[in-house]
């Protein structure tokens, strides 16, 4: 029996709805007397979109593993005519069609699904702008932000996977900067934006490399093709010829950039953390929970180019492994939450990418959906905590929530527990398989002759996943524990000095925090939820007792095998003994160093302490290293100065060479008129002259006298009736 | 058949009193009439060899002057009102705008 593509014929619903709701709402939102509607459209087109992706779900789930793809096909979009490929002239189009697969599947479904919990907590949290009008805008941006990333992941080739990567860029860049009016959210927009950019040109020319390479865009022609393509002996382009994995590594590369900018990997993280300036909704939408993970998609969509691009592997590898290490330390020295959480995504995104850089495709994609869980709810449960004490980030004023908001205090524990890799929260399962296949990089079933860059990852690894556990603790324990210092009340001297007064009710509100409404806590205590269970649904092999790694046999059908499918073999030791080490001694050692700093002594004595020990240290870590203003100093003052330079360039030689050439053109046009006012007018005035002076005679015919018209009339008549009487 | 001379000595004598009132006269209205007596003249003149050919062509010929006769006049009339609107005078030798 032959298993072709299913139709879907309400596919191209799920991308479209969110947009219809954006349209809609951009459109009328500001007339719209009542937010309600706003809010009807806006929940409605996405809850819709998620049943819908359920629906295609379920049915996908009940085909045979080698048929579960849903194709649909729109409309051609490009037709580049004959283009010359590998194999001379062939003829291409791309179509804007959606393709429903295992992977895609369920990125939809994580898309739509966490896009409609943060949609229903926006209700909640932007409550306050529906006053001010522009919730609807707000409300419009989300859903366009839900149709990008619905493009992104259901696109069936890789022009609708770009059209969906810059869409998602843009829409972070709305949200970013949904306060423009504040300087601050405008500049960190504007910096998302550039760097995203810079990203996106990687991503662009690791495209055209792979169309140059295939002809084709298509993933299921992509995809079908490579062995064909790695089995020639050489590829020539742009007049180079090397073998197909040299060209497999240098797209991989490229793409690895755009990833780099899209998924915030070093060195593009920068904007990520600034990009908390956004409402947090956003914050947990698209800087924790989808678009940054776009990335990842991409790299396990094109999982058949990565494996076969060791050295693109390798990158991507190290620059995980790298930035999980780095992010987790700058994540140590904030205290604003969001910062915080910020540096743990990037974190955390980092481990995601060592998963996929150890050729753990399937591991690195189940950690981008635990992640998700329990990072869309850490965020939205601080900006419940934001919401509750009025706007304050600054965790050393925050503090002693823990009764005082119940529901999201749960909620948050439990996500931290998933992210510190505690058994049996789902974070354990992700985080410890990546980890666990880094390692088996260089130990290879227990010869240690693998690379030594696993070995270095594995160790980045480790230590990144202890500062993990430890800054969550951290954030948790002064967040929710000790005393409240909000308005003034500060025992221990812990207060942030008075900030910029922003909202300007800070102070004049004395009354106490207090839970947030339901549309508020709820999709925090369900993506907690979501982050305690999601774990089993891929447990790995070795604790196979407990349950089947489903969510790698749901994805292998889309991954490249290289050889032939390796045989379960026998667990090595070694697994079960960092396994234990890991949950048992390693996240609770570091959580437990954290209750022992910050917990058992409200004063935080030893952590001041340190830092008046250390001074340079803690300012280099709190200051995130410098990179910000290494940046600036290295890339945007030259940038700037390079313009400085063009500009005077411009005014002098540009405009100068306009100026001469207006100049020219007036010098000329003087001589132009003295020639035709002396010349020309000279010549057609001495004609006058002369006809005037021959006239004279003709003039004395012409007296203006009646009758002596008539007397020559007369005598004309005369002459002419002698000569016909004579004649 | 009777003989014509004398209506064509009539005749003359009348085209020559208008010719002469035509030239001489300064008055547009003086001039006209003028114009009309010439005219009949003519006309005169045609009925005169029309009765003496015994044709009819000449009558008919007349009638038709008689009727352009009629419309020279309305014309005229017509300019000289319009011209005396215009100069407060009908005298022709005060009206020189054309010369040259």
């Amino acid at each position: 029996m032959i298993h072709g593509p299913l139709h879907g014929s309400l596919l191209w619903l799920i991308a479209f709805l969110p947009v219809f709701g954006a349209l809609i709402n951009g459109a009328t939102g500001r007339r719209a007397r009542n937010t309600k509607l706003v809010d009807a459209l806006a929940l409605g087109s996405v809850g819709i979109a998620f049943a819908l992706s359920l629906f295609y779900f379920i049915v996908l789930m009940r085909q045979p593993s080698e048929g579960r793809v849903i194709i649909q096909e729109l409309w051609t979009w490009v037709d580049f005519g004959g283009a010359h490929v590998l194999d001379g002239l062939t003829h291409n189009t791309v179509s804007w069609a959606y393709r429903f697969d295992p992977l895609s599947g369920a990125m939809a479904l994580l898309v739509t699904g966490v896009g409609f919990l943060i949609h229903l907590f926006s209700t909640g949290y932007m409550a306050e702008e529906r006053e001010d009008g522009r919730y609807y805008r707000f409300m419009a941006y989300l859903n366009l932000f839900v149709f990008s990333m619905l493009n992104l992941v259901l696109g069936a080739n890789l022009l609708m996977m770009f059209l969906g990567w810059e869409g998602v860029g843009l829409c972070s860049y709305l949200l970013i900067g949904f306060y423009f009016e504040k300087d601050f959210a405008a500049t960190a927009g504007k910096k998302a934006f550039i760097t995203n950019r810079i990203g996106d040109f990687g991503f662009l020319v690791g495209f055209f490399l792979l169309f140059q390479i295939y002809g084709s865009a298509d993933f299921s022609t992509l995809m079908g093709m490579t062995r064909e393509v790695l089995a020639r002996p050489e590829i020539t382009l742009f007049g180079l010829s090397h073998a197909p994995t040299w060209w497999f590594n240098l797209a991989g590369c490229c793409l690895f950039v755009g990833a780099c900018g899209k998924s915030a990997q070093i060195p593009l993280y920068v904007w990520l953390p600034d990009a908390m300036a956004g409402p947090t909704p956003v914050s947990a939408l698209i800087h924790a929970a989808t678009m940054v993970t776009s990335g990842l998609y991409m790299i396990a969509r094109l999982n058949f180019v990565y494996v076969n691009a060791p050295v693109a592997l390798s990158v991507v590898l190290f620059v995980g492994a790298l930035t999980a290490l780095v992010a987790a330390s700058m994540g140590l020295a904030q205290y604003d939450i969001k910062k915080v959480l910020a540096y743990s995504t990037v974190s955390q995104l980092g481990f995601m990418f060592m998963g996929m850089g150890a050729g753990a495709f399937t591991a690195g994609m189940f950690h981008v959906f635990t992640h998700a869980f329990f990072k869309a709810a850490l965020f939205l449960g601080s900006g419940s905590v934001i919401l509750a004490c009025h706007h304050e980030q600054d965790m050393r004023n925050l503090g002693g929530l823990k009764d005082k908001l119940p529901w999201t205090f749960r909620s948050m524990l439990v996500a931290t527990l998933a992210i510190a890799g505690i058994f049996p929260f789902s974070g354990f399962f992700s985080k410890d398989e990546i980890l666990w296949k880094v390692f088996d990089g260089w130990y290879r079933h227990g010869e240690l002759g693998g690379s030594q860059l696993a070995l270095l990852a594995w160790i980045m690894g480790m230590v990144a996943a202890f500062m993990t556990a430890f800054y969550m603790t951290r954030l948790m324990i002064m967040t929710f524990w000790g005393e409240y210092r909000g308005h003034g009340h500060d025992p221990h001297g812990l207060r942030a000095l008075a900030l910029p007064d922003e909202h300007g009710h800070h102070e004049s509100h004395h009354h106490e925090p207090h839970e947030v409404p339901w549309n508020m806590w709820v999709p925090v205590a369900i993506l907690g939820g979501l982050a305690l269970v999601a774990g089993f649904l891929n447990i790995p092999h070795s604790l196979h007792w407990i349950g089947s790694s489903r969510f790698s046999e749901w994805l292998s059908p889309l991954l490249f095998q290289v050889g032939a499918p390796e045989a379960h073999e026998a667990v090595p030791a070694m697994e079960y003994v960092l396994m234990v080490w890991a949950t048992l001694v390693w996240a609770p050692g570091a959580m437990l160093l954290a209750w022992w700093i910050y917990g058992m002594d409200p004063s935080w004595s030893k952590a001041r302490a340190f830092v008046a020990r250390f001074p340079n240290l803690f300012r280099w870590v709190h200051n995130k290293y410098f990179v910000d203003e290494f940046y600036e100093a290295s890339v945007i003052q030259p940038t700037l100065r390079v313009g400085e330079g063009l500009w005077v360039v411009d005014g002098k030689v540009v405009d100068g060479a306009v100026n001469g050439a207006a100049w020219l053109s007036l010098f000329w046009g003087r001589v132009s008129f003295w020639f035709d006012s002396k010349i020309v007018d000279g010549l057609v005035n001495l004609i006058a002259w002369l006809i005037e002076q021959l006239s004279w005679a003709f003039r004395r015919l012409q007296s203006g006298r009646v009758h002596q018209y008539a007397f020559v009339m007369f005598l004309g008549f005369l002459v002419f009736a002698l000569w016909k009487f004579l004649v | 058949m009777p003989s014509p001379n004398f209506a064509l000595v009539l005749s003359f004598l009348l085209f020559s009193i208008g010719i002469l009132g035509v030239l001489i006269r300064r008055n547009a209205l003086i001039i006209l009439m003028c114009v009309e007596l010439m005219l009949n003249a003519a006309n005169l003149n045609l009925i005169a060899f029309a009765r003496h050919s015994g044709t009819v062509g000449g009558q008919a010929f007349a009638l038709l002057v008689m009727g352009l006769a009629a419309a020279e006049v309305a014309i005229g009339l017509a300019l000289v009102v319009a011209l005396y609107r215009r100069k407060e005078t009908v005298r022709v030798d005060e009206i020189d705008l054309l010369k040259g």
